[in-house]
Parts: C-alpha cells; structure tokens; sequence
C-alpha cells in the first residue's frame, strides 16, 4: 500500500464539531445526514448559541426560538450525534483524517440520565444569582437550566453560586428533594480522548463588554442596556414577558435611542477596528418589535452608516423609515449622560444640518459589536490556527471555511462577524469540506437510526391526543388555554389533552411519546405554529411512538389564531376552539399512509460554470459524486473573470487558472459548454434534464440533486452620463483598462469614484453589496501608484462590513477623500476645459463642492440574470422582487428551496461578494450530499390517487396538473365496453391537490385531504361551539 | 419682524443661565431693548444671527409675538454659497493623516464638544476644512481659538484623530500678529522678561521674601522663603499671576512645604512656569521656556521639579521635556501637585484634618491632569485627586460625567485670557450645570484657570452658591502641626 492510500484508508469517519451554536449545529446535522459520525462539544450546558437568546430574527421577523428549536431537537435526538456539554478541548494532536482530541468535561452534578427536568430543585433552591442567559436581567437558581427549551434537557449546577459546592454539608436541598435522585455532588471532572478525522471550530463569539468605557454609562444608569438585553426584554420568554418597561423602575418607554458601533468601528475606546456586521440590521429589528408592541414610542436609530447589505436588507431599513416611522440619524453618540435623578437620560450631538441637539430619552441601547474570546483564541493558539489582527480566524477568501491549519475547518462568527444565514450557510460549507476530506471513510462510524416497528392500528376507533402549545406567550398571551383545554377534552375521541409551554422542545417529544404510548393514542393534534415549519419534527415523533407518522393533524392556533388577533383575546379563544375542533374531526377519520421508496441517483446537474458552480462541482466530485456542469458560454468562469482581487488581496485570475485546472482534471464532472437547460421532470434523488447544445443537439441527464448557480449581470447605466462622456466608465471596464496601464489610468491625476449606480434607488431597492469595497480597492491602488493623486469616493453609505473596515481605514490614512451624498441629490458630472467636473455637497461643510476630476467611475449595481425567469419556471421556484431566486428560508435553509433536492449558490441568490459565493456552493453541495449519499429517498406520502368509482376519464384534471404527473387511460371491461379512467405518477405527483379542485365528479382525491376528511372539517368548522 | 421674548426662554433655547443672557444684552452680543412686563424685544435677524453663532437651529417662539409683523416679509435673497474647488493645486495643509485624512466623519467629536455650533463651527468641520485645504478659512477663523483644548473630542473619536494636535497647529500657522492679542503679549513678554506679566526680578524677590518673612513670623515659625538654594531637592516654578494679583495665595504652597520639611528652591530668575507657546502653538518660544526651566533646574542642581500652578504648566512643560529635552525629563523627576501631595500623605509627612471643611464637596477634574495626560503620558490623575480631597473633607460628591469625562471649565487653551467671553461662559455652561446638579457648596480645581473660571465668571453668571479652593489651599487649610 503506498503512503497516500495508506492515509486515505486511516482516515476515521468522524468529526468534532467545537460550539453549538446554529453554525455548528448546522454542520453537525449536515455531516450526521450525509455519513458521518459527530461529536458536537458545546462550553456551556446546551446547546443553541446565541440565536436561542433572540426574541426575532431580520429579515423576515420571525421568532427566533421558533425557527431555531426543529435544529436543537433534530441534534438532540439524531443517532449520529453525541453532544458534550460543559466541555472544552485541551489540546490536538495529528493531522487531516486521523486527529487525537484530548477533551475536558467539567461536572453538572446532575447526572443527566436520571434528571427528568421537573424543575423541583430549582424550585427550592435557596440561592439566585444574575441570570447570563437573561443578559443579567433576571435571576435563576444556582441549580437551573439554561433556557427552558434547552437541549440537552437537563439541570445543571453553578459551581460559584450552590451553597454546597462551596461549603459542603451546608445545603443539599436539591439533593435531598429531587424524586429522580440526579443531583451528584461527588461529580468530577472527566478528560476523554476522541478520535476525528476532521474538526470544524464554530466557537462563536462575545458581545462586547461597554462598561469597560464609562462614557456609554453601561453598568451605572440603568436605563443603559445592551442590544442583546433588549433582545431578552423583547422575547416573551424573557424575564418581563416581552414587555418593554424601563429596567429602572418599570414605568413606560416613550423615547428609545439606539446607539450603532458601541465597540464596532473603533480603534480609540477599544482595539475593533473591524464592523460588526449585524448590529445595524439588528437595531432595525428590535426597534421595530419595540414599535409594535409601544405604539407611541419615538425611536431613534444613531449610526455613522446604515450597512444593510444584505437579501431583502435595504427594504426592510427603507420599511423601517417609512412604514414604522423609526429616525435614522446620521451621527455616532459620544457618550450617554443621566437627567436628573429619575433616571432619563440625555444625549448631545450634532445633526445633520450641523446644529447642536440636546435630547432626552428614557432607554438606550447600546449595539454592541462582537468579539472573539480570549479562550477561544487560546484555543486556536494551542491548535495552530492562525488569526487575523482582528482576532477571527485567518481564511483565504477562495477557501472560505479552511483554518490554516489542514484537516481544520471554521465556521460562524469565527471567521469574522456574521449574521445567522451566512452563519449557517458556513456550517453547511465546512460540513461539505470536512465531507470531501473524509469522503472514503463515510457510513464507517455512523449508526443506523433503529426507528421501531410501526404498531398497526385498529381501524375505526379512533383515540385522539391534543396537545396545546403555549409558545411562550406567543400563544398563551392571548389565548386562554386553559378554556382550550377544558374544551378540546369534551370533543369526540379526545382521550388525552395536554398543555406545554413549548410542545417543540425535546423533553415534550420524548413526553408525547410517552403519553401516545401509555394512553395508547393513535391519533395526534397539535394546537401550535405551522406544519411549513413543524410537522416534520412532530411527524419524526410520531414514528418514534411507533404509530404512522400521518395521523397527526396540526392546529395553527399561533399564525392563524394569537397572532392575528392579538387584540381581541376572547375571539381568539374562540377561533382557537373551532379550530382544534376541525383538526379533530379531520384526524379522525385520517388512515396510516406509507411512503413510496425511490433510488438515488448519485449525480449532482450543477447549471452555471462560475466560481460557484465549479466550487460545488469540485466538491462533490471529490465526495466521489458525479457532476454534469452546464455552461452557456464558451469558457469557466463567469464574472469572476472580471475580477482582479479579493478584498483581502488575493489574486482572482489566478485562482480562476486553478479552478479551471482542476475541473478539467476531474474525471468525475462533465463539462457541457454552449448548453442550456430545456426542460426537467422528476424529483429530488432522481431528475431528468434535458439540455440543449449550441447546435442545437438535445440530450437527457439523469441526476440526483440540482445546484443552481446561474450567475447575476452588471447594470448597464443610463445616468452620470455613461456612454456619452468618454471619460466616464463602469467599476469594472475601469479595471481594465487600470490593469492594461491605459494612457487616461496611468497619466490620471484625479479620480471620482461614484457609488450606488443603479443600486438602492426606487427601481431596485437593494444593495448590491461588493461596490463599496470594490472602489476602495481600486483607489487604494491608484494612490500607492502614484499618491499624488487625488481621489474621491462619493457614497452614500459606505458598506465596508466585516473585516472589510480596515481598507476603508487604509484609504482614508492614504488620503482618500468621501464624500457623503444622498439619493435625492446625486452628484452633477459637468466639463470644463476638457476636463470633467464633478458637483456635489459636502455633508459636513454643507456647502457646494465642484471637484475636477480626469475620470469619472461608476460603481454599478449587480443585476439577476434574466435567464433566472426561465430556468425558475423549468424548475418551479420562486423569484423575489428583484429577480433573484428566493431561498426556502432566509435563516434556516439559505440555500434549499420549497422544491427538494434543487440548491442556490453564489450571484443567481443575491450579489455577494466571491468568498460569499464559494461559501455557498460548499453549503449547496453539502445539502446536495445529504441527498446523495442516501440509497433511496422517501416521496412524500401525500399524494393524488384516483376514485375509479366516479372518475370518468373527463381529462380536466390532465390539463391543471402542473407537475404532468397524470396520464389518461383507456379500459376496456368485460362487456366490450372502453372505458377512460386517469393514471397517477406517484413519482411526479406533489400532492398540491389543484387535480381535486379541478375535478367535478370526486374522481380524485389527495390522501390525507380526502373529501370525507374536508366534509368533515367544514362540519366541525359550522358546528356552533357549545356553550 | 421683532420678537417679545422672556429672559427665561432664551435661557432655555440656548442652554445658558439667565444671567448668561442678561450679560449678553447689556454688552451689546444680543442687541435687545426692555418691552413690556419683563420682556425685551429683538429684531429677528439679531436673533438669528445669535442663532449662527451658537449653531443652534432657530426656534419659533410659541410663547413669544411677533410684533408689526408684516404680512410676508421677503427673506433677503442671499448670493448662492461659492462652491469649494477641488484641483489638483488644493493644499494639502498637514501631512500627517492622523490630523485629518483618518476622520470618518462621524460627527462623535462635535457632539462631544460644548462649543460645538458657534460660530456654525466644531472640530469634525474644522477637521473637513484641513482635509479639503481651506487654508485661509481655517487660518482666517477664531473657532480654534475659542476651542479650550480639552480634548474631549479626541477621547470620543474612533479614528484616533489628533484633534489637538491639528488646532495647535492651525493656531501656529496664523500670522503671529492676528494671534489674539493677550496671548502673543504673554508669550513676547515671557520671551523678553522671563515672566508672562514683564514682573521685574527685585519687585519679585522683595514679594517672596517679605512673604516669607510675614509666615515665619506667624504659621510657621522660622520660615523663610528660599530662592536659588543650590541643591535642594525640588523646584517650585510661579505662575506670574499669583505674585502679580493675589501673592498670598502663594502660601499655601509654602505652608505645605514648610508641614513636609521639604528641601525646595524658587529661582530668582524665569521663574515662570505657565507656558503660552503651548496656547498660540509656537513650538519654538514653548521650547525656549522649556528649556529655562531645564536651565534652573541644572543651574540649581535639584532633582525634582513641581510646577504648581496649574494644569496647563504641568501639561506644556512635561510635554516639551519629552518632546525636546528627553534626557532631561528621564534624569529629573517631575512631579503633578498630586504625585508631590499624596507622597506626603502616604508617607505621613503631613497630616490632615478633615473636619475642617464640612460643606459638600466636589472636584473638578482639569483636563490638562486628567483625559490629556492619560493620553499623552499614559497616566490621567483622576484618583488621587479623590484620596487628597476626601483626606480634607467630610462630605464629597462626585460631579458627573466625571474623571475621563468630565466637562471642561470653559477658559482652557488660553481661553481665560482671549477676547471671546461670551464663547467662554457658553462653554462653561456644562460645568455650572453638573456643579448645580451635584449640590456641593465647596469646588476644588487643581488648576489656577479652571477655579478663576469657576469662581469668577460661572459662579455670578449661573448664580452658584458655592465656594471655589485650589487643592493645594484646602490641603493647607486641613494641615494639622505635626504633635
């Protein structure tokens, strides 16, 4: 054997993932899903991260513990992951496929197999200390958990404040009082050693700490909170129920003043000089949230630049303006100062007209920044990873979840500030990595989930469960439950009724089957959220009871119900009623479905040969998948062949030169150039493409999965006098002519950099994301050229985020002038004496400028390719306003659509700049190999089937089926007579159910939709309520 | 058009005393004339031009009538503002990119700033003005020179722009004869007679002996007072304003000293210690007063240097020592009051009482110790302040924002001694406010110009009740004799 088939067959089938936050939560389930064994090491004692504190996340404003609790309890429970709390890694030794982990697992003093979370310890424990969790708000027990959905379900003891621990004998109430005999004093720490082929650092990252400052006033007026505490105050989990109160004396906020780049941005109070990325987005939202629930309240929003740079970003700011009436002031607050001693406070700055204001709010927040701990960059010291003067990990923009350290991968807030979508799409690229490295070794360490056997259930005698979910106060704030429950027990079949504060948590899976087995229920409602989000998760327990994963009917008594009716409760109650009452009686009469079985193809159809086409292709080649690559053009590259640098400096053409190597070095991807996609059929696991060639020549492909990766398109302007003015060009001709050393570059004296062409304007109200740092960069250059030059930058906002912030620093100290203008007044480009000149204000002399400049440079916006139109419909996915494909869930499926087994990465998603869009496509091949290293895929059970007793063959229903899953067929019966009759694919059919609609005769029905179950629940939802 | 305003709601609008206004309309800067029931009336363009001044945004009075008003009154059309031209011929005025090429523009600095607005001017415009070129403007404007230098700008800024650095150095590139003419007098006659005030060297020495001799003969009994003693171990530089208007305040020092039995020298000669090269940005004259007192100090072989007066003599001396004369400032040690007074006390040299002063007491942090050392030196004397007076008190409170934060008295950077008054006492504003809102009754300064400020021209312009010490003259006054 020689040495490197040697090192491939040692290599173990095994990842750590290190920080369970929803990077590392996404990572671990992707490697779970995709072959892999994880073991998932989290400091704290559950896993959730930062997100699990969040009332809501941006954009969308969803509840954050909503999205994010499906991931903790899918990690919970998943075979192939064994989470290790309270743990931290001491040191590794080894290299890439075969790492020794020496582990530390500090003590709970519960023993988590016996701790049945009944919360009686807590209860009486004597001692309460400040609440972390709460941001301090609040307080809990020296024996808690860390938040009640918190996975694992398990107390815990705070060695610091248990009167025991500290003083043994002196206590020991939780001992003596806890009916399941859990709580261990003798607990010790452990060391374990770990064998992992790969190991993916999400460690996350620590707020800020403002009071280490005392002109923020942080620590000294209580009215002074941290973004992350207002998160708590606004969660309805939180320790004032979501009700937003002054932390003072809890009299009503009226003036709320949120103050941006509080340790962001800051090279004086503390050493970030880098932008947090999230804290604008961040203010946004919870100043919204706190505008919903305080209709009076003035908020003011005080910020050096409004960076929304992301998808749907810059209309939920222009939202936030309008719509919400939040004001925006362009200014940074230098300190907060008390009023009096009722505990107002008082800010003093400059506004934008360049007068002195004095105002007087009665809650600050500070938007803190994020940083990376010190025991973290320990960590990464003992590992060799190497870090950057920012303190996040070092990553090459081309490899954008690889340490520096091989067989290492990062992931999260760790390779530098970012909001959960990037955070996850990180999880899910590293999961693809560590998933091509260890590729030879997957299903060698993974267990088989042992679901049990399905209990067949007795026809006719329904015994139905419901289970009422108070989502916090989502839910229980506006309906009366309790009313609920005493209803729901007096309908037909009920058997059982329970309540739960929160029916997603894992303890309640593990409780409802429980009860379904010991009630020996077969039929489930449950009263909550949506079944988009949640069935899945309840079906999975379901099958754990052993009962069939259909009988289960949700009641979305949250959306439809608390939600919309938050204001009128006694209604609500009553919708809530009739509500459960129709699941019930449709539930009743729903019969087990079992799902059809089909192979997986084990090929991937990647359509569009830019970086991030060929990032997935290689990647998934390298998983040992095939891959068809479609290319319309003639060469690899897309608009990456425009690009000269990364931000950070990395030469682009270069790595193009690699890539395209590479490619056509992997025999496993065939490449097809000058093709099309014309047509498509089938579903995840199993496709079939036709393509079309340049001359014409069709052909079918059979593949398992699709990776959309079409690409987007530059804007061609009309303004600033582009195409008329010579010497006014685009960003990206401009490098061009800048690398080939043009007379008008090189004999240049002066240059204007315009932002913001054809970006955040009415037609297209979005950022598009790399221009800022794209102009900084060719400016940067001209200077250190020549730094007699003179250069100006005219910008709207400046969307240096991330690490990006420091060549906006560079360019400034290279004396780079910006200069501020607003939409409504764009700068005037103007000659004089053959030469052009450019009119503008300045934002801070408020006074007219006139700047003469040899070249004008247009940053232009980045468009969506006009193509997506076509290739959405072939693939039946959705576009958003601005013709980009829309991901299933911005937060927790970024690049996953409604459709399975079709994935998105890189421009055809959203503009972004290159390692975004190999982060992506590491992330779409992930979810691609989750799909693929399956041996079959199970097709949703809910599917048409055909009455032969009514249908007549009348066709209609062939025409509105948009998926052409249904055929006619002509019989002919025993008398010689022909008779029509309609034939279903279960493969193509989606179950949408338009076939039923379209139908007059009842000729077909979608099962688990079936006419006597419709009837049935109309019935329920006519029946007048009893009294 | 003429408004009826009350004293009290342009007191409000403009964040100022009453008295503050009052002063105004009798010294002509808010032309106005009595009207009815307690009421002056105004022309509407002195009001707004007050309003440019101060850079307030000019208010509608909802209270207040305009009388005559007629119907629509024109707004003079005004000649559309010059456009600022950028060429290639634009100056770059200082080459250094911290002094303003760094600047984000974020404005931190002008809300941080109390005169922030006069003059429609503040350190981020000032700063814009530098990075665009306006050499004449910037060099024609007196903002820099109403700016006190108190640097909490520069604490505020995220760019770690030299704020100060950047208004000295405007102040220096202006004709020496348009310096603000107290100043440049200052600095010539310094230069020529070795003191600020041109005190001839007999009269000086026939004040500090005679002083001397009063002590020795009352307080301190065998006191006298010591003048060019070679090889004592500390020199005590003046500050010619003491001898010139209040020598008794001299003592206090002495009566110290004498408590301590410290071994220290007055110099005969260019005793001075303030140092106004510093206010008008002459490197060259603030070196020259730097180096006399290197000069004293190796003429009368001392080992340690105080200069006592105040915190700008303090500021400017160790500065130019670090700058200029670095061996100099390694070999000597130079001590802040606050070094010098709490190495007495710790090492029980003194011994204080504080049951001598019973009223609230607060301290007002002078810049010049505080935030402006701890960035140029790496220490800013925020603490020990604190142990002195509370060693000298029974009841202290803090004044807030305090320390790093504190509000300058408003007569820093030479302001105590330029033309701009009614600059000075709006500066000042924020200090009599937190003084007011912190209730003492008894202000300790550390510095000479921040208690004339405070007690001379806050005190009656903001109608504070309170009594204004230097730290040394309450520590004097808290001595106990030694048993």
């Amino acid at each position: 054997m020689t040495e490197a088939a040697q090192a491939e067959a040692e290599k173990i089938g095994a990842i750590m993932v290190v920080g369970g936050g929803v990077s590392g939560m996404q990572a671990a389930l992707d490697l779970a899903n995709s072959g892999f064994y994880v073991h998932l090491v989290e400091r704290s004692g559950a896993i959730g991260g930062t997100m699990a504190q969040l009332d809501k996340t941006f954009p969308t404003n969803d509840c954050s513990m909503c999205i994010i609790a499906p991931k903790l309890v899918e990690c919970g429970r998943h075979p192939n992951i064994k989470i290790l709390t309270l743990a931290k890694i001491l040191d590794v030794e080894g290299q890439e496929g075969n790492f020794t982990v020496r582990v530390k697992e500090y003590p709970r003093w519960v023993d988590p197999d016996k701790c049945i979370a009944c919360g009686q310890c807590a209860d009486q424990c004597p001692q309460a200390v400040e609440d972390r969790f709460n941001g301090d708000l609040a307080q809990r027990k020296a024996i808690y958990i860390k938040y009640p959905q918190a996975v694992p379900l398990k107390y815990q003891i705070d060695p610091d404040a248990c009167l025991w621990l500290n003083n043994p004998g002196q206590c020991g109430l939780c001992a003596r009082i806890c009916p399941a005999d859990a709580v261990n004093f003798a607990d010790r720490e452990q060391k374990q050693t770990i064998q992992v082929g790969a190991i993916i650092m999400a460690p996350g990252f620590q707020p800020f700490d403002p009071g280490t400052s005392q002109a923020w006033g942080f620590g000294r007026y209580p009215n002074v909170i941290t973004s992350l505490q207002f998160e708590r105050l606004l969660a309805p989990t939180g320790p004032t129920g979501g009700v937003v109160t002054r932390p003072s004396d809890g009299r009503p906020v009226r003036k709320i003043a949120f103050l941006q780049c509080v340790g962001s941005r800051d090279k004086n109070r503390c050493n970030n000089e880098y932008c947090s990325s999230v804290c604008c987005m961040a203010a946004i939202k919870e100043a919204m949230i706190a505008k919903e629930q305080l209709d009076q309240v003035e908020i003011t929003i005080f910020h050096s630049d409004m960076r929304t740079h992301g998808k749907d970003f810059e209309r939920f700011f222009i939202q936030a303006k309008v719509e919400y009436d939040i004001n925006f002031v362009r200014t940074k607050i230098h300190g907060v100062e008390p009023q009096g001693n009722k505990g107002n406070l008082r800010l003093h700055y400059v506004n934008q007209q360049g007068k002195q204001v004095d105002q007087l709010v009665d809650l600050v927040i500070l938007s803190v920044g994020l940083e990376t701990p010190d025991s973290t960059l320990g960590l990464a010291e003992r590992m060799g990873i190497h870090i950057t003067p920012d303190r996040f990990a070092s990553i090459s923009a081309f490899m954008p979840v690889s340490s520096s350290k091989k067989g290492i991968f990062t992931c999260g807030a760790f390779n530098g500030p970012r909001d959960i979508p990037q955070s996850v799409i990180g999880g899910s690229a590293a999961a693809a990595s560590a998933s091509q490295l260890l590729a030879p070794a997957r299903h060698t360490r993974t267990q088989a989930s042992c679901t049990p056997h399905e209990v067949p259930q007795k026809a006719n005698s329904p015994r139905t469960g419901v289970f009422i979910c108070h989502c916090g106060s989502n839910i229980a704030g506006v309906v009366d439950v309790d009313e609920l429950a005493a209803y729901a027990a007096t309908l037909p079949d009920v058997i059982h009724v329970e309540q739960n504060p929160f029916t997603c948590a894992q303890d309640t899976q593990d409780y409802i089957t429980q009860q379904i087995r010991e009630k020996q229920l077969n039929r489930i409602v449950i009263a909550a959220c949506t079944p988009q989000t949640h069935e899945p998760l309840f079906r999975r327990t379901l099958r754990a009871a052993g009962i069939n994963e259909h009988l289960i009917e949700m009641a979305n008594i949250r959306n439809q119900n608390a939600w919309v009716h938050k204001n009128e409760p006694a209604r609500a109650t009553i919708k809530a009623k009739d509500l459960i009452r129709m699941a019930v009686a449709k539930i009743a009469i729903q019969e087990p479905l079992y799902p059809l079985r089909i192979p997986v193809i084990p090929s991937a159809l990647i359509i569009g040969g830019g970086v991030s086409g060929m990032t997935a292709a290689l990647n998934l080649a390298g998983q040992g998948f095939k891959v068809d690559l479609v290319e319309k053009s003639t060469t690899l590259g897309g608009n990456a062949l425009h690009l000269y640098q990364t931000w950070s400096g990395e030469h682009v053409p270069r790595y193009l030169k690699e890539l395209q190597q590479q490619i056509s070095q992997e025999p496993r991807v065939a490449i097809h150039f000058n093709t099309t996609v014309v047509a498509s059929s089938g579903q995840a696991g199993h496709f079939k493409t036709t393509l079309r060639a340049g001359n014409g020549r069709k052909k079918s492909v059979d593949h398992g999965a699709t990776i959309i990766t079409t690409g987007g398109k530059r804007y061609i302007p009309s303004e600033f006098g582009y195409g008329q003015i010579p010497n006014v060009v685009a960003s990206i001709e401009f490098d061009k002519l800048h690398m080939h050393n043009e007379i008008r570059v090189t004999q240049g004296k002066s240059f204007v950099f315009i932002q913001c062409v054809g970006s955040r304007n009415e037609k297209r109200p979005y950022c598009s994301k790399s221009c800022c740092t794209h102009s900084i960069q060719s400016a940067i250059k001209l200077k250190q050229e020549a730094p007699e030059r003179r250069i100006y930058i005219l910008y709207r906002e400046i969307r240096t985020y991330g690490q990006r912030e420091r060549i906006y620093n560079q360019a400034r100290e290279l004396g780079i002038i910006f200069i501020n203008y607003e939409l409504k007044g764009p700068p005037i480009i103007g000659e004089e004496g053959g030469r052009l000149l450019v009119s503008s204000r300045d934002h801070v002399l408020h006074r007219p400028l006139e700047i003469e400049a040899d070249m004008v440079i247009l940053a232009t916006a980045t468009l969506a390719d006009p193509g997506s139109a076509e290739l959405a419909k072939l693939f039946k996915l959705p576009l958003n306003q601005d013709g980009f494909f829309q991901e299933a869930h911005a937060k927790l499926r970024p690049v996953e659509f409604n459709t399975d087994g079709v994935f998105v990465a890189g421009l055809a998603h959203y503009p972004k700049p290159v390692e975004e869009s190999i982060s992506q496509a590491l992330a779409a091949a992930s979810k691609a190999t989750t799909l693929l290293a399956r041996e079959s895929v199970e097709l949703d059970a809910i599917t048409a089937h055909v009455d032969p007793e009514f249908c007549d063959g009348c066709g209609i229903c062939l025409e509105v089926c948009p998926y052409q899953a249904i055929t006619l067929l002509a019989t002919i019966d025993e008398q010689g007579e022909e008779h029509k009759i309609i034939e279903i694919d279960p493969a193509l059919c989606k179950g949408c159910g338009i076939c039923q609609g379209a139908c007059p005769k009842r000729g077909v029905y979608i099962t688990g939709f079936s006419y006597e179950q419709l009837l049935a629940q109309i019935d329920a939802a006519l029946e007048p309520p009893k009294p | 058009m003429v408004y009826e305003v009350k004293v009290n709601e342009l007191a409000e609008e403009f964040g100022v005393h009453r008295n503050t206004i009052r002063n105004w309309i009798n010294s002509g800067t808010l032309p106005a004339q009595e009207g009815p029931g307690r009421r002056y009336l105004i022309q509407a363009e002195d009001y707004h031009r007050l309003c440019d001044k101060f850079g307030r945004k000019p208010k509608a009075f909802p209270a207040a009538q305009a009388i005559n008003a007629p119907a629509q009154e024109q707004p003079t059309p005004q000649a559309p503002p010059v456009p600022i031209r950028l060429s290639l011929s634009s100056i770059h005025l200082f080459p250094d990119p911290a002094l303003a090429d760094c600047c984000v523009t974020c404005g931190s600095c002008a809300g941080a700033c109390p005169i922030a607005g006069v003059d429609d001017l503040d350190p981020r415009k000032i700063i814009r003005m530098a990075l665009l070129g306006l050499e004449e403007e910037i060099l024609a404007s007196d903002w820099p020179w109403k700016c006190t230098l108190c640097g909490r700008c520069e604490e505020s800024c995220p760019a770690n722009v030299k704020i100060l650095e950047l208004m000295r150095s405007i102040r220096g590139q202006r004709d020496r004869a348009k310096v603000p003419h107290p100043i440049q007098k200052g600095v010539t006659t310094c230069l020529e007679k070795g003191n600020n005030l041109g005190i001839p060297k007999d009269d000086f020495l026939q004040l500090v002996k005679g002083l001397g001799t009063e002590l020795g003969e009352t307080i301190c009994p065998g006191f006298t007072t010591p003048v060019d003693v070679r090889g004592a171990r500390l020199l005590v530089t003046v500050n010619s304003k003491e001898p010139f208007v209040q020598p008794r305040q001299l003592m206090w020092w002495w009566r110290i000293f004498y408590a301590a039995q410290e071994s220290w020298t007055l110099s005969s000669e260019n005793w001075e210690g303030v140092n106004w090269g510093f206010y008008s940005g002459d490197d060259s004259s603030m070196k020259t007063i730097v180096e006399r007192i290197v000069d004293n100090m190796e003429r009368l072989n001392c080992q340690a240097l105080l200069l006592p007066e105040c915190g700008h003599a303090y500021y400017a001396t160790r500065y130019g020592l670090e700058k200029w004369f670095p061996e100099s400032a390694r070999k000597f040690k130079i001590y802040s009051i606050f070094d010098l007074l709490l190495e007495y006390l710790t090492a029980g040299r003194i011994n204080l009482d504080p049951t001598i002063h019973n009223k609230l007491t607060t301290l007002h942090d002078s810049c010049n110790y505080g935030r402006k050392s701890l960035k140029a030196f790496g220490h800013g004397y925020f603490s020990e302040g604190r142990t002195i007076v509370q060693a000298c008190c029974t009841k202290f409170r803090e004044m807030i924002p305090n320390s790093g934060d504190s509000y300058c008295c408003g007569a820093g950077g030479g302001a105590w001694a330029s033309p701009y008054a009614a600059e000075r006492v709006f500066h000042g504003r924020e200090k009599a406010r937190q003084i007011k809102a912190s209730g003492a009754k008894l202000v300790v300064t550390s510095c000479h110009n921040c208690k004339d400020q405070i007690a001379h021209s806050l005190a009656p312009e903001f109608n504070l009740e309170i009594e204004v010490k230097s730290l040394w003259e309450l520590v004097a006054q808290a001595l106990v004799p030694a048993s």
